[in-house]
């Protein structure tokens, strides 16, 4: 069964020709590689790009993968890689999460959590919707923690920065997600009284 | 309380040195203020750790697919042409051309030589006879296979450029 193979396996029966098992690899990773591509676009349309284009980049530099990390750390540096160029591209500052004008922007961002009942939502709803909130740097660090099975250490290397950096970014990550998501809550529960 | 949450984070994170740990568990245990703080955190965590994650369009993959096909004719980079063939053939070239350069040198009566034009002399009967025997025919064969592969990978990529 191709499923139960590891991902070292894919990818050499990849390198081998089977293309077959690199659609496996794809399947099994896409979930992941999509929501984290969405952390920093925002919307589903570019993150699917970004997604794609990760995978393609991905399978034409399959063969100078050297397995001396997690297949999924190489695979999110290179979402992360793509992704920030992404950004780039479409003139969106992501440089720095002290960037406070930045970031007020993005906290000021009218949601869409107004237009529907409390009571229809779930509080993962609401956590996705703080996440959304978040700059991209916070939402990825938080994703690739939590869903993404990478530690202090690989984040690090995903992201091209010391542990430690990463250990204080993913604090001050969990601090503006929780303040984020008390305060839609907090306005939720306003809009209902 | 920055400090605190940063500990208690730690904590929650086993990142934390054993002796500093073994400090947060007793601060938990009897200080009211960590407990509580600790709990939120708790259960923050747990919420963020259950949280959604996204589901691609369902054409991903064959998309995906679609675009590895076009871009690269089938096969990834590493598997489309094994380096130690062309290595070999590259080899197998070297090798002949060194091989008839030496011979034809080692037959020159360089002591002789008074004109330019009698200084190689190559016996061609030589030749003559190893080209038309097994070695000579399967010498040809394996240039007639190759010329195949070489117009067989041209038209590929040629097909691929016009698909792009």
């Amino acid at each position: 069964m191709q499923s139960k193979l590891s991902d070292i396996e894919l990818i050499q029966q990849t390198l081998g020709g089977n293309q077959s098992a690199y659609a496996d690899l794809i399947k099994r990773h896409q979930r992941f590689v999509f929501t984290l591509a969405l952390r920093f676009t925002k919307n589903r349309e570019d993150a699917e790009e970004v997604a794609q284009d990760c995978f393609v980049k991905a399978y034409r530099s399959l063969s100078s993968f050297q397995q001396q990390s997690k297949f999924s750390t190489w695979l999110y540096s290179i979402v992360y890689t793509t992704a920030m160029t992404f950004l780039r591209k479409k003139r969106i500052d992501t440089s720095s999460i002290d960037d406070e004008e930045t970031y007020l922007q993005l906290e000021n961002k009218p949601g869409s959590f107004d237009e529907n009942n409390v009571e229809n939502k779930s509080r993962s709803y609401y956590l996705n919707q703080a996440i959304g909130q978040l700059l991209p740097d916070d939402a990825a660090i938080i994703t690739m923690f939590y869903k993404g099975e990478q530690s202090l250490e690989e984040i690090a290397q995903v992201m091209g920065i010391e542990a430690n950096t990463v250990k204080v970014k993913l604090f001050r990550a969990r601090q503006r997600l929780k303040e984020k998501l008390e305060r839609n809550l907090r306005h939720e529960v306003k809009e209902l009284i | 309380m920055n400090s605190i949450e940063e500990k208690l984070w730690n904590y929650i994170d086993g990142a934390c040195p054993p002796e500093e740990q073994q400090a947060i568990e007793q601060l938990i245990a009897t200080d009211e203020v960590y407990r509580n703080k600790y709990n939120e955190l708790l259960q923050l965590n747990n919420e963020f750790a259950v949280m959604e994650i996204d589901e691609p369009p369902m054409a991903f993959t064959y998309n995906v697919m679609q675009t590895i096909r076009a871009e690269h004719g089938l096969q990834p980079s590493k598997s489309r042409i094994d380096g130690r063939i062309i290595w070999g053939i590259a080899a197998f070239f070297i090798i002949t051309i060194a091989a008839l350069l030496i011979y034809a040198f080692s037959t020159v009566n360089w002591s002789n030589a008074t004109h330019v034009n009698n200084t190689i002399k190559i016996d061609t009967n030589k030749f003559t006879g190893v080209f038309s025997g097994v070695a000579g025919k399967g010498f040809l064969f394996l240039d007639v296979v190759l010329g195949l592969f070489l117009i067989d990978h041209y038209l590929l990529r040629r097909g691929m450029t016009k698909v792009q």
